[in-house]
């Protein structure tokens, strides 16, 4: 761990205050039209940054992949012009919860694979992070997940302490942002007061996955549970909501968009969703995962076994978005522990 | 660095996604569903393409879609695609005049082993659609035909009016070196050939070396398990007989997660599969599910 100073409430105000004259910062804010509906986006003041939320619908992944990316515009004459489109402005994305900073890093992963791709690692390259630490709701299972206290990516880390917040600085980035703040060096009574904060997250936390990452691979590389992937498949709308909310899902389409005069548009990257049903259809009208079951289990078996084996961890942060945007009630630590406890039992 | 500061840009972050140009140099009809495009890269460069790599192409406006070689890189002036009238871009890429541009990008996958399988007889099997990314191989061993064994194609098609490569197929059947046997499922009032899906020949009428062949296999994804058993029954093993996949794939990268296969990206791993690396892998050809599912 780095240094660690103390931020007062009132410094934290005229730093976040600081920053964003300085240029843009994406952070945590109430939608205007919902009040303490939190999301990420664009500050215009200090008073407007959240940083004591549970969660986001969205998570800021969406900071680097925007759902919809335009990669080039184009002119559909003969010959066709075409004409990158590069987003080059540096900004700072504020009030980063551990769990979704590990979900960056897992992003920073994939995108790296040969061959890697470059528009994710560029947007990663413009930004400065601040992560926050938090306390869960029942949702949450980070704890078993290893993602609970990670400070992965971030240049500053905040945790909240009785006179405003410890920040632990983590790179050379993150002292230069410092030079904005009034900060004081940390006391033993301000870092038992940041520990008990830690303390208190874990031992609220009240769901879990029943099994360690490695057992749970195992667990699906080994059997079937043809039955209850019907089962949980005959709640499940195919709605894809579970895709849009994940901080570790990185599927995308390629689509062209016409303006209206119909001369020339852009070629758009956008979110995509496994679940749906065209998500695996190819020419002929053949299609992979028609039966809504294949598609239920292709989404536990992506992220708890095949990532799992190719990057050594599960792409799954314990964040519980999933579960909470799920318009049929299905809880991926219930289906999980589900699967783990017939397979116990089988065994 | 100041927050607010421009980043020199100092690579085109875009590049994978941007197609290059490529001119229609020559447009020829196949059959009423399918064209054939002879491309050639604006900047004059050849691809570089393997025997069952594919591409992906795009019209800007229409969209872009994968597509495999249809000719071979023993040929390199120029590239082929075939194109069948199926969506909004094939549509529009059947209007295309030479001349005319299109987008390009790729070669991308593993094709056909080809350094494995020289000095081994050929044994291609073509169902419909699936002649076109064979193509590629056929005359890849017919341009370095003493690097070959035996080379023999068996070629079904639903109906005569559907055979693709008519020219091609003809100069196949021609020479002393290939052996050819070519059916349709149903037949015309003109059609003097074989007539039955593609296993009947493949079962009656091709005897082969088990040892020594490779099998290389294109078509619909219901042919594959029937080629698959009268091979084995031939006594070949899984590991020499060699199944092209298709998907949709958005990027070609191994990122998008459209082809994911099981724990596999057809568009990395494959497209081009040793048959005894998709058993056990649900879903590689079809997807097996009762009836009462099928819905």
């Amino acid at each position: 761990m780095g240094r660690e100073l103390v931020m007062t409430r009132e410094g934290a105000q005229s730093f976040f205050g600081r920053l964003i004259e300085e240029g843009p910062v994406m952070g945590p804010r109430e939608r205007i039209s919902q009040p303490g509906f939190v999301m990420f986006d664009w500050l215009d003041s200090a008073g407007q940054l959240r940083l004591k939320y549970t969660t986001t619908t969205i998570p800021p992944k969406k900071a680097f992949f925007p759902p919809r990316q335009p990669l080039f515009e184009f002119e559909s004459s003969q010959p066709p012009t075409i004409t990158a489109v590069q987003e080059a402005t540096a900004f700072t994305l504020v009030g980063v919860h551990p769990c979704d900073l590990a979900a960056l890093e897992m992003l920073d992963d994939a995108y790296a694979q040969e061959p890697a791709e470059a528009c994710w690692p560029a947007a990663r390259a413009r930004a400065r992070v601040i992560g926050v630490d938090c306390l869960p709701d029942e949702y949450c299972f980070c704890f078993g997940f290893g993602t609970c206290y990670g400070r992965e990516g971030a240049d500053l880390f905040l945790t909240p302490i009785g006179r405003g917040y410890l920040v632990e600085v983590l790179t050379e980035a993150g002292g230069g942002m410092l030079r904005l703040s009034d900060v004081e060096d940390a006391t033993d009574a301000d870092r038992e007061q940041a520990a008990a904060f830690r303390r208190a997250k874990s031992e609220r936390m009240t769901a879990s996955i029943d099994a360690s990452p490695a057992e749970f691979a195992d667990i699906l590389e080994e059997d079937d549970f043809g039955e209850l992937w019907r089962e949980v498949a005959s709640r499940c709308y195919s709605c894809g909501s579970c895709n849009t909310t994940c901080p570790t899902c990185f599927c995308f389409d390629i689509k062209d968009e016409f303006d209206l005069g119909l001369t020339g548009g852009r070629r758009i990257r956008s979110w995509d969703s496994c679940q749906l049903q065209e998500f695996a259809l190819v020419a002929g009208g053949h299609n992979f995962r028609r039966i809504r079951w294949q598609r239920v289990r292709h989404r536990w078996h992506r992220k708890f076994l095949y990532l799992y084996r190719d990057f050594g961890r599960p792409y799954c942060t314990g964040c519980g978005r999933c579960s909470r945007a799920c318009t049929a009630d299905i809880n991926i630590v219930d289906v999980s522990n589900e699967i783990i406890g017939r397979a116990r039992g089988r065994a | 660095m100041r927050a607010a500061d421009e980043l020199p840009v100092t690579e085109d972050i875009t590049r994978f996604y941007r197609p290059e140009l490529a001119r229609v140099i020559a447009k020829q009809r196949l059959s009423e569903m399918m064209v054939l495009l002879r491309l050639q890269l604006n900047s004059a460069e050849t691809l570089d393409h393997g025997p069952g790599q594919f591409l992906q192409i795009s019209l800007p406006g229409y969209g872009e879609a994968p597509i495999s070689f249809c000719s071979s890189p023993t040929r390199t002036e120029s590239f082929e695609i075939c194109v069948a009238a199926v969506g909004n871009l094939s549509q529009a890429m059947h209007h295309l005049r030479p001349g005319d541009f299109v987008g390009v990008r790729g070669p991308y996958g593993h094709g056909f082993p080809v350094n494995d399988m020289r000095g081994r007889d050929i044994l291609c099997i073509a169902g419909g659609i699936g002649l076109a990314p064979l193509r590629s191989l056929i005359n890849y061993v017919a341009d370095r035909r003493s690097e070959f064994g035996r080379m023999i194609l068996v070629y079904g098609a639903r109906k005569p009016g559907e055979r693709l490569f008519k020219d091609d197929l003809a100069v196949w059947d021609a020479r002393d070196d290939f052996e050819t046997r070519y059916t349709v499922d149903e037949a015309d009032a003109d059609w003097t050939g074989r007539t039955g899906v593609v296993t009947i020949p493949l079962r009656d009428e091709v005897e082969i070396d088990p040892g020594r062949t490779t099998a290389a296999v294109v078509g619909p994804p219901v042919m594959y398990r029937f080629v698959a058993a009268e091979l084995l029954e031939k006594g070949m093993v899984a590991e020499d007989i060699l199944f092209s996949l298709e998907r949709r794939f958005k990027c070609g990268m191994g990122k998008c997660g459209h082809c994911q296969l099981n724990d596999l990206y057809v568009c990395q791993d494959g497209p081009v599969f040793r048959y005894s690396q998709l058993l056990g892998r649900s879903e590689a050809i079809e997807v097996w599910a009762p009836e009462d599912e099928r819905k």
